[in-house]
């Protein structure tokens, strides 16, 4: 399992995946103090700014796209860039720095990523303004076998089942022959070499939600045309997906272990005020990553202070179902909410994992996602058990 | 704890646990209907809602407040389980509702969990059916693992999976803790086991078993063995849509055979359907649910089977 997953905040994750949702501008702007350096959590931000019709949306996706760029996501980072620009019209200075960023990123392996830290500067500008963003929630089929192939699709996030299937000479539709997932940095639609016509051989659902950037044939025809760099760099990109198909049959997604069982556990909190005994308190785990985890408080601590709360440091002991192990974590809150359950207040608090040792670390990874044997036989059996 | 329950006692309950790590897996209203069923083939059946942090298996019986919930015996107001036990509409069929007190009950103390597991066995029914719900970890475990049949239930989706398999992978560990406990030689072997950074990067259960057999603790090795084959899982796969999908459980299955070393049962699946669905979100009692159901005929050959067994 890929590292970058272990690294991404619990917190973080539930605002990004929906499943905690943020109800006011100033919670966002103290999470967004507690993860200064998150591109996805900006980008989130700035949506959210968006629908409150706040300028400052501009200046989010702008450090969005900064971020993201630090992180060798190009793709991601022009996506933020598209929407910065819409709000902010650039000048041809901001063309031009966001240019040498791109050419100066180290990108992700993927060849999506380095495609974009390629391109000339009037290729750049000339992309940006035909890339159109495009959002689909989850479950929704994007594109059907047999369909005419108008677009190239990039993925800029979520992930996309495609369903590949064979057509007899009649052009019936025979059975499925091979499923892969589309992740982050993909593409889809067989629209090269760019003045064929073709029908789509797949069917494509989105399985989460996904944003995509698309560009029509034509358009893309258009530019290739007028700079032959761009459609060279077009068709080594469609080359090196046909290279990474053959080698990597069924792809696997990037799965996330979010871990569901909860855990006892017993906080003891430092207050900022010095000599100032610390806050005791119980609770259970939420949601728990090696990388932080929410906590529900119990009964002792009484809901309303929840703001004090926030940016305290936090020792954290918790037990594992083998009684004589206990992780010992420290940790910072980072995040804090009240909630209902059942009519009744709660208190849920985010807690970012700062230091741990490294025999914790394995057992926590352990709890969470069992033994890399472990979880390589449930995926192995996934796939040959399950996959359509 | 008390392993002896799963000793079967001619005057004791049955008991069956229902868990599966995941919430929204379906395992309240797997537990009901096969409850529903005990008590239509003729057995006093009590369904107990053991989901201390979050209980309403009452409302998927049409209950909207129970008068008396296990919270009234926790906190002594009730000196016995039989006195919280609520009559449903279907005869043979009574429920212990769940204390829906989340902050205080969640993580109930050790002496009132030990009350509760006596307790249940001393239940004047033919079968105890314990709703687990997603719990606390330890709450959750200890509940599973004293009862005669454990059950676990999973949904066709990899997070459900992997969710259950990691459920019976920490029940597993939680036994395995309970015998450490009492068996110092155990003890030792296990922590050695248990940390990350040993030489011999003994991961599973099966490589520790390997590790005590190469080390010539026979009689451990044969106890370990016993105790954790005793485990016996039985695995559900709800709410399948197709073929493929039931296989799910299988996987969970064959996963735990291997790196657990225990022994598992797949009972089957059970159909999605969308009445149920529909039943629980208007909190129409499923019990009312058509039993030309293709989910309630599911879950009858399933508590059919397991009666038998």
């Amino acid at each position: 399992m890929s590292d970058w997953i272990h690294k991404q905040h619990s917190v973080v994750n539930r605002i990004i995946d929906g499943s905690i949702t943020i109800d006011s501008i100033e919670e966002f702007e103290n999470l967004i103090k507690a993860f200064p350096n998150d591109p996805q959590l900006h980008r989130v931000f700035a949506d959210r700014l968006v629908k409150e019709k706040s300028l400052n949306a501009a200046d989010e996706y702008k450090t969005s796209a900064k971020l993201f760029i630090e992180t060798g996501r190009p793709l991601q980072a022009v996506a933020s860039k598209i929407f910065e620009w819409r709000i902010a019209k650039p000048s041809r200075e901001d063309g031009l720095a966001f240019h040498e960023a791109l050419n100066n990123c180290n990108p992700l392996d993927a060849p999506i990523q380095k495609f974009f830290t390629n391109l000339a500067y009037e290729e750049m500008v000339s992309l940006l303004t035909k890339l159109i963003p495009s959002s689909c929630p989850a479950n929704t089929t994007v594109k059907k076998f047999g369909d005419e192939e108008r677009e190239l699709c990039f993925v800029v996030s979520g992930v996309l089942k495609e369903t590949l299937h064979h057509r007899l000479e009649n052009g019936e539709k025979v059975q499925k022959t091979l499923q892969t997932n589309l992740v982050e940095g993909d593409i889809f639609g067989e629209i090269y070499p760019l003045t064929d016509e073709r029908l789509s051989p797949s069917d494509i659902k989105s399985i989460t939600q996904a944003e995509l950037l698309k560009i029509s044939k034509i358009n893309l025809l258009s530019l290739c045309t007028e700079h032959s760099n761009l459609d060279l760099l077009i068709r080594n990109l469609y080359k090196s997906r046909s290279e990474s198909d053959k080698k990597e049959f069924s792809k696997t997604v990037r799965r996330t272990t979010r871990h569901q069982l909860p855990m006892q556990v017993n906080l003891k909190i430092f207050q900022s005020e010095t000599g100032k005994t610390p806050l005791n308190l119980s609770g259970f785990t939420d949601d728990i990553s090696l990388g932080g985890t929410c906590v529900i408080l119990g009964a002792k601590y009484q809901t309303g202070h929840l703001d004090n709360l926030t940016g305290l440091n936090v020792k954290m002991q918790m037990s594992l179902p083998i009684e004589s192990i206990k992780l010992n974590i420290l940790g910072n809150i980072v995040w804090s909410k009240e909630i209902s359950v059942e009519g009744k207040k709660a208190a849920i608090i985010g807690i970012q994992f700062k230091e741990m040792n490294d025999i914790d670390r394995e057992l926590l990874k352990g709890y969470c996602c069992g033994s890399e044997a472990e979880q390589n036989l449930i995926w192995s059996l996934w796939n040959s058990l399950m996959e359509k | 704890m008390n392993e002896e329950l799963n000793k079967e006692n001619e005057s004791s309950p049955k008991i069956w646990a229902i868990g599966g790590g995941k919430g929204g897996a379906g395992k309240s209203v797997v537990s009901t209907i096969m409850a529903f069923w005990l008590a239509r083939m003729g057995n006093r059946t009590i369904l107990v809602d053991v989901d201390l942090g979050g209980a309403n298996l009452h409302t998927l019986l049409g209950i909207k407040s129970p008068a008396r919930t296990l919270n009234d015996f926790i906190t002594r107001r009730f000196e016995s389980l039989e006195d919280i036990c609520i009559e449903t509409e279907e005869k043979n069929l009574r429920l212990i509702s769940g204390a829906s007190d989340v902050l205080s009950l969640a993580n109930p103390h050790f002496s009132q969990k030990i009350k509760l597991i006596t307790h249940l066995s001393r239940l004047d029914a033919d079968y105890v059916v314990l709703d687990l719900g997603a719990g606390t970890s330890f709450n959750v475990l200890d509940f599973f693992l004293v009862a005669h049949k454990k059950i676990v239930v999973l949904t066709p989706e990899p997070t459900s999976i992997q969710n259950a398999y990691i459920f019976v992978r920490n029940a597993v560990y939680r036994k395995l803790s309970r015998l450490s406990s009492k068996n110092p030689s155990l003890q030792t072997l296990v922590k050695i086991a248990m940390d990350p950074k040993n030489v011999l990067k003994i991961r599973t259960i099966k490589e520790l078993i390997q590790m005590i057999e190469e080390s010539d603790e026979n009689n451990i090795v044969e106890m370990l063995k016993k105790e954790i084959g005793d485990v016996r899982l039985s695995v559900i796969t709800n709410m399948v849509k197709n073929d493929k999908e039931e296989n799910a459980g299988r996987i969970v299955q064959i996963v735990a055979e291997k790196y657990l070393t225990i022994s598992s049962a797949d009972l089957g699946s059970v159909s999605y359907d969308k009445h149920v669905q529909t039943m629980v979100s208007d909190m129409v009692p499923l019990i009312n649910l058509n039993q030309s159901s293709h989910a309630f005929g599911n879950v009858y050959e399933i508590t059919n089977k397991l009666t038998k067994d």
